[in-house]
């Protein structure tokens, strides 16, 4: 059975069942496993389903309990909680109302503040989709709660989510330090300045967006003393604390990111009981919205991981970067076909998948073209980063639809993710046209 | 009865949370102020980890809250609206269909082999696996009930209910 | 007739150099009968699963790393055991010989429908420290390390807090001062540049975690005429000279790079060594156990193990390395 085609197929069939309404863990699981069976049951030329059996409900297993079953991902749910543990202790409306009544003058001003809050928060968490889930429970309520367009209210964080990668720590960085053999400190460093552009990039989106639509973010019209300024700013202390601990710990060698999520839930929940405003019941409804939610994100992720699987066994990435060593571009087109690649593969993977699947032969070809390899990385990065938001299978945008509920249909966070993926390319074809904007930090290390 | 269920399932995955929060608390704590820690923590991080993703699966899926893309559907007439979440739920239970068989197979092996982590503790392989079929078990059985549901509410032309537990919840 | 391989590493590096050579040597000496599709970083299963992957039939063959499978691959673990043989060479050929030769260890792969076909190393243990110096056994105590296996064990036991972390972490972990010391291979050391946040590197040439290799699915191998079983045996069974040859050039060459970045290297006195020898001899016990609990009879194994290793020993001193005997 000629895998390519199998492996074409797959993508098809995950279009049609997910325009059909298919819950995207259940389409993801559900044709990777029939296609896992195909190849197996293929193996020797005729078909013989009964030896198929076995490896199928093996790599189906593996690969979706080894995802649940990570000590890594345990930020997660635990960053999640610390999300809806904030907003029942009231940490979140009181930054949020400081940021409002400091920001009245800028449009849009409490979307931009999320998304500078994402740059922070992925220079601590070193994950996307952590960053995501954090940041969408924290951010997107309130937002919501504020009147602000429910487009801008969860793509503006959808795509601020896509921060975390690029801007260091990063675990994307350091896997594709491993597959290539440089220098992972070099590559955070050369996260540095693509990931400060594209978070400008992003703000001047809001602003814009707000400049023409006034209505998509109601400012604060209240008249308001710098005193009450103050006294606001003040009012935030708590999530002032929660951030000074999860960065002095980080960085003063207390505890590592993962340990972060665990300290600060309980700093939270800590501070919440003092103040009188969390109770144990609150406590308890809190994690259980945990809970369903971060079960319907894993999930997706664990489709995402069989299906990666399956397309390893396909052997159909390997074959599209073979067409494109076969055809000698010019080292402008070579760029142009990688880039290609990496959205197209993105509109499906995720950014590990993609990267195990893809970079063990494309290292290779874009060495024998003298690329470098540390400018290379930011590009892949960033290309992996565009397809967590890019349709039909964008991670952050589905994580950002599950922390928010059903108020937002995914189709809307599509909507507004559009404007912000338009600057993305922008600031893409910025970093692949001028690799001194990732080179410039490591070369002056 | 099975709401109940689903429901202790929730709680007791509410309970892993709390676990992973005291357990890693306790972690950084016993090493920054006694230079001490906990044995074994990163693998019982890990099996804590199967219970709190999988057991809520079942309220998950009672709630309707597994994440579709809807941009078609909408679309659509209200009885093909509702045909096409009754095909979710059916391709929910050939898709979990594999991932039970393999846990039950993975649990059984994990059991009789008497598997173990490499640790102070040697602790067993088995209460990770045996979670996840329980977990996914569950699920499947609530998608059954919401397909069987779901499909008699459209032959009698009646709305789907919001969730598989009415309108209480 | 195409095989599948599983790796859970990266392409790069003297184990991925180490399984390619394999791959192309078994292609070549099957006559072109074989074909190998290697799925590196653990696409089709992670390390932790690659023995049900294997065995059943996700991939044909794959690398297995014991240490996650205390249990079922409690046998293969004699080579992660701090027996004192720090030269990566001698280590391999050692538990090859073992693994290969072993009726007993083989009926107990057989059971899991698994063939040995050859094996890795990571190299000798050593321990990289960050505001710390470790030049006797005392200096361990109140360290925080991060370390692993019966060498982890035996740090705890002369008083360091052991601090779980991956490899990769460790980096950051020695920079922020989370942890004092990592321990690790040279080449490990210096590929994650962890020279740029440690100041001291003690060489232990105590033992090395040994216990990795390329396993195949039974059936897949019972179903290859007998030709081509012999290729895939013949290629593994070279891997060791192949890898020895790689480890211990890159062993050396991040010795040096160490050396240029400013690390002090320690050699740890013989007296200190054999402190820890005798304190790591708890796990040799608790490990001969094991093996009895499988059916297996550990203590003559371990002395088997023991000679193979003295007999390859021997060879080196008498003939050298066989890359450098010309
Ligand atoms: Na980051
Ligand atoms: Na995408």
């Amino acid at each position: 059975m000629d895998g390519t085609l199998v492996g074409l197929c797959a993508f098809g069939a995950v279009i049609l069942l997910l325009g059909l309404r298919v819950p995207i863990a259940f389409a993801l699981a559900g044709v990777a496993t029939v296609g896992t069976f195909v190849m197996f049951a293929f193996r020797t030329g005729a078909f013989a389903p009964e030896r198929a059996v076995r490896p199928t409900t093996s790599l189906v297993f593996s690969n979706s309990f080894d995802l649940i079953h990570s000590y890594d991902l345990s930020m997660i749910p635990l960053f999640v909680a610390l999300g809806h543990i904030a907003y029942r202790a009231d940490i979140t409306t009181k930054i949020y109302h400081a940021a409002r009544v400091w920001l009245a003058r800028i449009p849009g001003g409490v979307a931009i503040a999320s998304v500078v809050g994402c740059g922070g928060f992925s220079a601590i968490t070193g994950s996307s989709i952590a960053c995501a889930s954090t940041m969408g429970r924290i951010c997107s309520p309130e937002m919501l709660r504020m009147g602000y367009d429910k487009r801008l209210a969860t793509a503006s964080v959808a795509a601020g989510g896509t921060l975390g990668s690029l801007i260091p720590p990063s675990v994307l960085f350091i896997i594709y330090g491993i597959f290539t053999e440089t220098s992972i400190s070099s590559l955070f460093l050369a996260g540095i300045l693509p990931g400060l552009l594209s978070l400008l990039g992003f703000i001047l989106v809001i602003y814009v967006w707000v400049l023409r639509d006034p209505s998509a973010a109601p400012r604060f019209t209240g008249i308001i003393t710098t005193r009450e300024k103050f006294a606001a700013a003040l009012d935030a202390w708590p999530a002032i604390a929660l951030f000074t601990i999860i960065v002095g710990g980080i960085y003063g060698g207390f505890f590592t990111a993962t340990e972060a999520a665990a300290v600060c839930v309980s700093a939270a929940v800590a501070i919440g009981f003092a103040q009188g405003k969390l109770t144990v019941k609150a406590l308890i409804e809190a994690l259980r919205e945990t809970c369903v939610q971060t079960t319907a994100i894993f999930l997706i992720a664990a489709g995402a991981k069989i299906f990666v699987a399956f397309i390893a066994l396909t052997g159909v990435a390997g074959e599209i970067v073979q067409v494109v060593t076969d055809a000698q571009l010019s080292p402008f087109m070579l760029l142009a076909a990688i880039a290609a690649i990496y959205l197209l593969l993105g509109m499906f993977l995720d950014p590990i998948g993609i990267m195990v699947l893809t970079l063990p032969l494309m290292v290779p070809l874009v060495e024998t073209y003298g690329f470098d390899l540390i400018w290379f990385g930011v590009v892949v990065i960033k290309l992996l980063e565009i397809g967590l938001i890019t349709p039909p299978v964008g991670l952050n945008v589905f994580v950002i639809a599950g922390v928010v509920g059903k108020e937002v249909p995914i189709d809307r966070i599509f909507a507004g993710i559009l404007r912000f993926l338009s600057v993305d390319v922008i600031v893409l074809i910025l970093i692949m046209a001028f690799p001194i904007i990732s080179l410039l930090i490591p070369g002056s290390m | 009865m099975l709401r109940r269920i689903e429901q202790l399932l929730l709680d007791l995955a509410v309970a892993a949370v709390i676990g992973l929060g005291v357990l890693i608390t306790a972690t950084v704590l016993l090493r920054v102020c006694f230079n001490s820690g906990v044995p074994d923590a990163i693998v019982m991080v890990r099996e804590l980890m199967v219970a709190a993703i999988v057991l809520p699966l079942a309220v998950t899926t009672a709630q309707r809250a597994h994440i579709a893309v809807e941009f078609v559907s909408n679309h659509l007439s209200e009885n093909g609206q509702k045909a096409l979440v009754v095909l979710g739920s059916v391709a929910g239970l050939f898709a979990l269909a594999p991932l039970i068989y393999a846990g039950w197979r993975e649990a059984a092996h994990a059991m009789t082999s008497g598997g173990f982590f490499f640790g102070e503790l040697m602790l067993p392989k088995w209460p990770g696996r045996v979670i996840f079929l329980i977990g996914m078990s569950f699920c499947w059985l609530r998608l059954l009930l919401m397909v069987v549901a779901d499909f008699k509410a459209m032959w009698h032309g009646e709305p789907l209910a919001e969730t598989a537990y009415g309108t209480e919840g | 007739q195409s095989l599948f391989v599983g790796e859970a590493g990266p392409n790069r590096g003297a184990r991925a150099v180490a399984l390619q050579w394999f791959a192309d040597k078994a292609v070549e000496l099957s006559d072109g009968q074989l074909e190998m599709d290697i799925q590196w970083g653990g696409a089709l299963f992670k390390a932790g699963a690659a023995l049900n992957g294997i065995a059943d039939g996700v991939a044909d063959l794959g690398t297995v790393i014991s240490v996650y499978f205390p249990q079922e691959m409690v046998a293969y673990g004699i080579a992660d055991l701090p027996i004192q043989n720090p030269d990566a060479w001698v280590g391999m050929k050692a538990t090859d010989e073992l693994m290969r030769g072993s009726e007993s260890i083989k009926a107990n792969l057989a059971e899991m429908n698994l063939v040995y076909l050859g094996t890795f190393t990571t190299s000798a243990v050593h321990i990289g420290c960050k505001g710390a110096a470790i030049r006797t056994v005392e200096d361990i105590k109140g360290l925080k390390v991060r370390g692993v296996g019966a060498y982890g064990d035996t740090f705890r036991e002369f008083g360091a807090n052991m601090v779980p972390m991956s490899i990769y972490d460790a980096y950051q972990g020695l920079d922020t001062g989370l942890i004092d010391c990592s321990q690790g291979y040279s080449y490990a050391m210096a590929a994650l540049k962890q020279q740029e946040v440690i100041d001291s590197y003690t060489l232990l040439n105590w033992g090395q975690v040994g216990a990795l290799g390329v396993l195949m699915n039974k059936d897949s191998f019972d179903a290859l005429d007998a030709p081509v079983q012999e290729a895939l045996l013949t290629a593994g069974e070279g891997m060791a000279d192949k890898l020895g040859e790689l480890i211990t050039a890159d062993n050396d060459k991040a010795i040096e790079t160490m050396k240029a970045a400013g690390v002090e290297i320690i050699e740890l006195p013989e007296a200190e060594r054999a402190k820890l020898v005798e304190t790591s001899k708890q796990f040799l016990d608790q490990w001969v156990e094991r093996a009895g609990q499988a059916g297996l009879d550990g203590a003559a194994l371990l002395d088997e193990y023991r000679g193979l290793i003295e007999k390859y020993e021997g060879i080196r001193d008498e003939q050298g390395y066989p890359w450098a005997r010309g």
